[in-house]
């Protein structure tokens, strides 16, 4: 037979898997089956479109991993659950655990939620890595020292950097501030959070009202009323889901957001629903860690933005990268394991040793969990415009900032470590 | 918005006893349907301003689920009402279901067609013209609901089957009639309410549960099966939590509820209940 040139580059690529393989297949025979890991997921009410978001990332990621020969040649098996009621995704947990023997959990995005999973993942000698579902009180003391659990940035990231450059871009320029955000812990941390870093800058701000409506709430009108007879120069706002563009629209009908400085930590994650006719250009817009349109994207991030558009018709927003960056970074855990094991498939400990400090690429670009089993990330936010292509607000320029500079270090309060910067 | 969920409630309860928290569902999927129609109708061309009759029929159209529901709910009708309740609740979460099923999870909007009639500057406050529109609408709803059930021949005919049921039937009204199309109605004003209040908002799947607890409040206050105090229930509602956000925010559920309790301890039935409801 000739060999041809085409015949020839098969021959190679065969020969270049083939030389590719024992590093593969020895776990394989060690350790045989699908990786199986349990996602807990909410479905139902405000929670649903983020955690929606969330799985597409982790499926992606699925895709793209068994894609590409797996984990150690191992297939990975996604055993998906409902997250819902603290008490009742503790119960899915174990049942993750215990009757789908499942290698490690990824998920979660209620605190509430969260703080429940904690106690449950030490107890049941799982491996936890939550998508969200960490704001500052309880976390710290539900899970003091965790081994099993691994917990995303920390939720008041985003009033950090926002706090940053409301300071930056606008000192000076304001002099009463107001704040509306959701009555549960987070909304009242990052409020809190805000107004002990505009302390820090020096800009003496007086607060014209501290509106809490309830999470979930669908209608403003009232607190919009109160807003316009308070006449602030700035709204602060950390409202994250369908509250937001509730909130713009009928703000916007009463004319608040003329003249007024908006500050919208979270706003981003809802960015589709932000239509130009409501929401005005140069308010400060969070993304947390993952904006769509950011052109210093990754080619996984434009490849991971196409996809999604392609298949639900929707720009994707930061939970999936949260959802992505578990699934990755367990995959290089257990390769790091498995690598320093002498390529065996590696026992539960020595993945969790491995998921300290390891760094995989996310579709944020690259990330890490810290040796406390916090994840590092990179923020994005900037200024809103109405100059492109959609029918909702973009933002240009896109300021981005780690985790290193807005996440509280290991075992410091969040208001020492504020109270000790240096501006 | 609240007046006529909460007048469904009134309706459906007064004349067939039953307490059905499906109302909020009923308002929910008024809210997408009047989405979607709204929606479908500007992409065909329909000129802007004309999207308020569109949503007024959405909500109207949606009624016809009204008689399939309430066959399902025959069977409780003599029951316990925790078996009512129990069942108008799995009805909700159901509808819940659909609702993801068919619109997903995502909130759904309308641009801006809530600024289409301007706006009105009523002294320091600037006012979208729609929000009068509404409340016009629900007092023009509230009085035909008063004139209707006070005028005509069916409204006579629905007081009586309140008043009394089996005398009602002995003079021979049609019973199933009578249950199917009142609830219907009560159906009807739940959809049109959450047509109608979509423009300001937007549709997102929980809104549903969360109206039927105020709803609930409205009832509580103004008396079980009372159109008036429906009425009446609502506004000192929707007052109070507009008080309570501008001046003591912390306290806006709370104000809501020690009316609730005052009026439980002073006038248990409510405040516009009759001595016979």
């Amino acid at each position: 037979m000739r060999c041809t040139r085409r015949h020839f580059l098969k021959l190679s690529a065969a020969g270049a898997a083939a030389a590719a393989l024992p590093l593969d297949v020895a776990p394989v025979l060690a350790q045989s089956g699908p990786v199986r890991l349990g996602i807990l997921v909410a479905k139902a009410g405000v929670l649903a479109p983020v955690g929606e978001s969330g799985l597409r990332g982790v499926q992606f990621a699925t895709d793209r991993i068994n894609g590409a020969g797996g984990i150690l040649g191992r297939k990975l098996e996604l055993v998906i659950e409902e997250e819902s009621s603290p008490k009742d995704t503790v119960e899915r947990f174990r049942k993750l655990a215990l009757q789908h023997k499942v290698d490690a959990v990824s998920g979660a995005i209620s605190t509430g939620v969260g703080l429940a999973l904690g106690p449950a993942a030490e107890e049941m000698k799982t491996i936890w890595l939550s998508w969200d579902a960490t704001t500052q009180k309880g976390v710290e003391e539900s899970m003091p020292k965790p081994k099993y659990s691994f917990r995303s940035t920390d939720n008041e990231c985003e009033a950090v950097m926002a706090s940053i450059l409301t300071a930056r871009h606008w000192k000076g320029r304001f002099k009463t501030v107001a704040g509306i955000n959701p009555d549960y812990s987070y909304g009242r941390d990052n409020w809190a959070a805000f107004l002990a870093i505009m302390k820090k800058y020096g800009i003496e701000a007086q607060v014209v009202s501290e509106l809490w409506p309830k999470l979930g709430a669908t209608d403003f009108t009232s607190h919009v009323a109160t807003l316009a007879q308070a006449r602030p120069d700035l709204i602060f706002s950390c409202f994250w889901a369908g509250d937001t563009p509730i909130f713009m629209k009928q703000a916007h009908a009463a004319g608040l957001t003329r003249s007024t400085k908006l500050v919208l930590t979270t706003g981003g994650g809802v960015h589709e629903s932000l239509k130009k006719d409501f929401t005005p250009e140069g308010a400060l817009l969070g993304y947390n860690c993952f904006y769509f349109e950011n052109t210093k994207a990754s080619a996984l991030a434009r490849e991971f933005t196409r996809w999604h558009h392609d298949k639900f018709k929707e720009w994707p927003n930061y939970e999936s990268d949260h959802g992505y960056f578990t699934v990755a970074a367990f995959k290089a855990a257990v390769e790091r394991a498995a690598r320093a094991g002498g390529g065996k498939w590696p026992t539960q400990d020595a993945i969790i040793q491995a998921l300290e400090g390891v760094e995989a690429e996310s579709l944020s670009g690259p990330r890490r969990y810290r040796e406390d089993h916090i994840m590092e990330a990179t923020f994005f936010q900037g200024f809103t415009t109405h100059k492109n292509k959609h029918d909702f607000v973009t933002i240009d320029p896109v300021e981005s900032m780690g985790t290193k500079q807005i996440q509280k270090p290991s075992g410091v309060g969040l208001y020492d470590w504020i109270n000790g910067w240096k501006v | 918005m609240l007046f006529l969920v909460a007048a469904g409630l009134q309706l459906v309860f007064g004349v067939q006893k039953i307490l059905n928290l499906a109302c909020g569902s009923f308002y929910a999927l008024g809210a997408y349907a009047g989405v979607s129609a709204v929606r479908a109708a500007l992409a065909a061309g329909l000129p802007a301003p004309l999207f308020f009759p569109v949503l007024l029929g959405a909500g109207l159209a949606l009624a016809v689920i009204g008689p399939a529901i309430e066959r399902l709910l025959r069977p409780i009708y003599d029951r316990d009402e925790s078996f009512q309740l129990l069942l108008t609740f799995a009805l909700v979460l159901m509808f819940e279901d659909v609702i993801r099923f068919v619109w997903g999870t995502a909130p759904h909007q309308l641009g801006n067609v809530y600024l289409t009639y301007g706006q009105v500057r009523v002294g320091a406050l600037t006012v979208p013209t729609y929000n009068l529109v509404v409340i016009a609408c629900g007092a023009a709803i509230a009085a035909g609901m008063g004139w209707f059930l006070a005028r005509t021949r069916f409204g006579r005919i629905v007081r009586a089957t309140a008043e009394n049921r089996e005398m009602a039937e002995a003079m021979g009204v049609d019973m199933a009639r009578v249950y199917s199309r009142v609830f219907t109605l009560g159906v009807a004003l739940g959809t049109v309410g959450g047509a109608l209040v979509i423009p300001a908002t937007a549709a997102v799947n929980e809104m549903g549960i969360d109206l039927i607890v105020e709803a609930f409040a409205v009832v509580v206050i103004g008396g079980l099966g009372s159109m008036r105090g429906a009425f009446a229930g609502a506004l000192i509602v929707g007052v109070v939590k507009a008080v309570a956000i501008a001046t003591w925010p912390e306290v806006e559920m709370l104000a809501i509820y020690v009316i609730v309790i005052a009026v439980l301890v002073l006038r248990p039935a409510g405040l516009f209940a009759r001595a016979t409801a």
